[in-house]
């Protein structure tokens, strides 16, 4: 059986905040995007999931949907399914095979490998895998300038011409990144030692992206693009030229400049961006990183070109900039 | 069906009484009343009350308030009841005890109304304005009854071209008349101007769009027609009332531009008096909100749907026109203690009717047939009284 | 203070709010949302069948509820946003229903503008996030 992506959708809040906001408020901005989105005060992570899924089902009977998996690094709720929004909000049928992710930036991927297992657990032929994500710091936090919000989400069919995933490889280990939450808390603390963290951001992708291709018999230049995680404005590049790729394998896939840190829906949403271009027979690897865990490289070749209801474009142009102090407002930080 | 005759009435001050609670403000309007009827009552003979109060001081008595009050004023056994259709309790407090009276049950009836609004902070008083609609689809719209009304001013202004300048001729005709009301709580006059210029509140509203927040009752005393005559020369005979409801929530209605509840009460009054709007020579109209007034032009038959503005270009309603409308002040400016308001426009009726209006300057004259209108929220329920004058 | 709508009141609510599931009268074919028990349009329909409304529609009327006026239960959106508008939508299958809207166009509202549904937050009550439907621009 082939597990394939026949659909996705990209949900961007409408509101933007451009770095020379930052600039011109503070007198620094610590992040290298050139605008990223934000969250209106009545979203969240589930409204923009639940905006993302609508755009990927257009077009599909929902009642044929088995599985549904949800990924986010800060759900609404500490205890409560968040899963049960989504079946009601999209009108699922009540049996379908549910499972959340959380905890980590590497929660998006793994919420679509999750989303694969199920697949054979279920009778009916499609899945839901949504990944939203809005971090949250003190405007004083470093990290926070870069925080931006955003949701994807995809449809996976057993045997449907589409995006055809082909593997995964990953790595684990106590690598305690940049990163990190207390339970109670929903500001993210930074470690502040970023060197020390993009030594194990460097080391655990390249883990991950080496491997995979060692494991399906590639060269990663067989690859037509490969959207790393994107935390930062630099480093999935200079990852991606150390290890050998071109501008054209990286260029299309990055969306950070656009949207800011999306945390777990960071290379998931690079890869809905490329899709738009891709054509049939390209292959695409793309590849998480969550502090503490790792990071999961996967592999997908392009069978059919995925439909696009709604271009990424589109989304990226439906805003409206807002000052600093709106932002703050919007943060309820006043 | 007996004929129904009003002999006294009496209502407080609308305003501002931090030293008065619901029983102080229901036995100020009782006592005024008791004076008001000409040849003295045994308060015996009075056989029910109902009483209209939509929160009953904010909330701290939900229930049982009529008993509560009635035994404040020395007639604990007498048979009373609260009466609930938000701003139209008071008219609907009115409605039964005119039917009470019409059936023959019972020969004379209180009807009266209170409202306590001014001793909540502002936020609590926003939770009590906000939960007399749907609530559960209007309040969870982020609308306030402001709100509502203010989406029936668009569609008007977008379907017959009611200008924002027509809005604020109401207010301003409205605070004109208030000013030599000693009753009312705002009596200060405004212009059209500033009426414009107001804080926004819900566009197209602004603050002078918009009735305040007010403590007052006002009570009624009803009896069978037969024996008015025992209590004074001058009863004041109810000729109709009707009342009619109509879909709670806005969305749910036809149209936005009528109240359908206006209208049915209106039909049922006017063919129980046997008269027609033509007749009417001055009326108490529900004016909560300016768009309110010019709604009931329309629904009352004043005016055509679409065309109730021009009235008010023409002067028409002004207290010196051709058919004063809210020569009291209204709602607008003589004040809206919610549950009270339904009997304070009947009390004005009466002593109008009766050539009694306490400042002689705001009589007026040859008035045979007045039309008094109450409606509760945004339309769900309505009631409409025709009185005509008894000394004729 | 605030409405209080209890959460299994909230909750009964849900296809209504969440994906806006109207109900197709079997004796004349109209919907009616929100539901009622019997049709509002024929008056003896009693017996539904669910039907999603497709959230496409256009403003019938509006308003912008000024900050300072809001119900307290939508304080805080009133103070981060100055004011917000509050819709009555025409849907495309007849019902009209009444919305925030959100991301309301620069050059202002206008009725007859085409609107579709989004999914928001609406309030929170008793610590639960209420979610619901909302309008946008189409
Ligand atoms: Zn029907």
């Amino acid at each position: 059986m082939t597990k394939s992506i026949i659909s996705c959708g990209v949900y961007l809040p409408y509101l933007r905040i451009k770095r020379d906001e930052y600039l011109s408020a503070l007198g620094r901005c610590s992040a290298g995007m050139r605008e990223k989105t934000v969250l209106d005060i009545d979203e969240d992570v589930i409204t923009m999931a639940v905006e993302a899924s609508r755009v990927a089902l257009a077009g599909i009977d929902v009642s044929r949907v088995g599985v549904v998996t949800v990924a986010s690094t800060g759900f609404p709720y500490q205890e409560k399914a968040q899963a049960g929004t989504l079946v009601e909000a999209l009108g699922l049928e009540k049996n379908v095979l549910t499972a959340q992710h959380s905890n980590s930036t590497v929660s998006g991927t793994e919420s679509l490998l999750t989303a694969l297992s199920l697949l054979d657990q279920t009778e009916q032929p499609y899945a839901l895998v949504v990944v939203s994500d809005a971090p949250v710091s003190g405007p004083d936090v470093d990290l926070e300038h870069g925080f931006g919000a955003a949701a994807c989400a995809f449809v996976l069919a057993k045997d449907e011409p589409g995006l055809v995933f082909e593997g995964v490889y990953a790595q684990s280990g106590e690598a305690m990144g940049l990163r990190y939450r207390l339970p109670g808390e929903t500001d993210i603390r930074d470690i502040g030692v970023k060197t020390f963290a993009m030594l194990d951001y460097n080391e655990t992708v390249k883990g991950a992206v080496t491997g995979l291709a060692n494991k399906l018999g590639r060269n990663l230049t067989d690859y037509r693009h490969v959207v790393l995680h994107q935390a930062d404005a630099k480093s999935a590049t200079a990852l991606a030229k150390k290890m050998g790729c071109t501008d054209e394998q990286i260029k299309e896939g990055v969306v950070y400049p656009y949207t800011g840190d999306t945390g777990a829906c960071s290379s998931l949403l690079g890869l809905c961006r490329v899709l738009e271009s891709a054509c049939a027979g390209d292959c695409i690897l793309i590849s998480s990183h969550g502090s503490g865990s790792g990071s999961q490289a996967l592999s997908f070749c392009l069978e059919t070109p995925v439909p696009k209801s709604v271009v990424f474009e589109a989304v990226l142009g439906y805003k409206r900039y807002i000052s600093y102090i709106q932002y703050l407002k919007q943060k309820r930080s006043i | 069906m007996e004929n129904v005759a009003i002999i006294g009435a009496g209502q407080t001050k609308y305003g501002d009484f931090p030293g008065m609670g619901v029983k102080e403000l229901f036995a100020e309007a009782y006592l005024e009343m008791l004076q008001s009827v000409d040849r003295g009552l045994e308060q015996q003979r009075i056989g029910a009350a109902y009483i209209g109060s939509l929160s009953a001081g904010s909330g701290f008595q939900l229930g049982q308030l009529a008993p509560l009050l009635m035994g404040h004023v020395g007639l604990p056994h007498v048979n009373a009841v609260r009466i609930e259709n938000a701003c139209a309790s008071g008219g609907y407090a009115l409605y039964n005890a005119a039917c009470a009276v019409a059936s023959g049950k019972f020969d004379m009836v209180l009807a009266a109304g209170v409202e306590k609004m001014r001793d909540v902070s502002s936020n609590k008083g926003r939770y009590w304005l906000g939960v007399s609609g749907d609530t559960e689809y209007e309040r969870l719209a982020g609308s306030t009854f402001a709100g509502i009304y203010a989406l029936m001013a668009s569609r008007y202004m977008h379907e017959y071209g009611l200008k924002r300048e027509h809005l604020s001729m109401v207010a301003a005709k409205n605070h004109c008349h208030a000013v030599a009301n000693p009753k009312a709580q705002f009596r200060k006059e405004i212009t059209i101007e500033q009426a414009m210029q107001g804080v926004p509140v819900a566009h197209p509203f602004n603050v002078w769009d918009c009735s305040p927040t007010s403590d007052g009752a006002a009570v009624v005393l009803l009896c069978n027609a037969k024996i008015a005559k025992e209590f004074t020369n001058k009863p004041v005979y109810l000729k109709g009332f009707g009342a009619a409801s109509d879909y709670l929530a806005i969305h749910d209605r036809d149209s936005m531009t009528r109240l359908l509840a206006t209208r049915r009460a209106a039909t049922e009054a006017y063919k129980q008096a046997g008269v027609g709007p033509e007749d009417i020579n001055f009326a108490e109209v529900h004016d909560c909100f300016t768009i309110a007034e010019i709604l009931a032009y329309g629904d009352l038959g004043f005016a055509e749907e679409g065309l109730a503005q021009y009235l008010l270009e023409e002067g028409f309603t002004r207290a010196d026109g051709k058919l004063p409308v809210n020569a009291s002040g209204g709602l607008k400016a003589k004040g809206h203690p919610i549950g009270a308001t339904g009997c304070g426009m009947a009390s004005e009726v009466f002593k109008q009717l009766r050539d009694e209006a306490q400042e002689p300057s705001r009589q007026i004259k040859n008035a045979r047939y007045a039309l008094s209108h109450n409606v509760g929220g945004s339309g769900g329920t309505a009631a409409v009284f025709i009185y005509q004058r008894g000394d004729a | 203070m605030s409405a209080h709508i209890s959460i299994p009141m909230y909750q009964r609510a849900v296809p209504q709010r969440y994906r806006l599931t109207g109900k197709l009268c079997k004796s004349c074919g109209k919907i009616n949302f929100p539901p009622k028990a019997v049709c509002k349009y024929c008056l003896q329909g009693a017996s539904f069948e669910d039907v999603r409304l497709s959230g496409r529609g256009a403003v019938y009327s509006y308003t912008v509820i000024a900050g300072g006026g809001a119900p307290p239960e939508f304080e805080t959106e009133a103070r981060c946003k100055g004011s917000y508008p509050v819709l009555i939508v025409e849907l495309e299958e007849g019902p009209r229903v009444i919305t925030q809207m959100v991301n309301p166009p620069e050059e202002g509202i206008a009725i007859g503008m085409s609107v579709q549904a989004v999914f928001r937050k609406i309030y929170e009550e008793e610590g639960v996030i209420r979610y619901g439907f909302k309008f946008s621009p189409a």
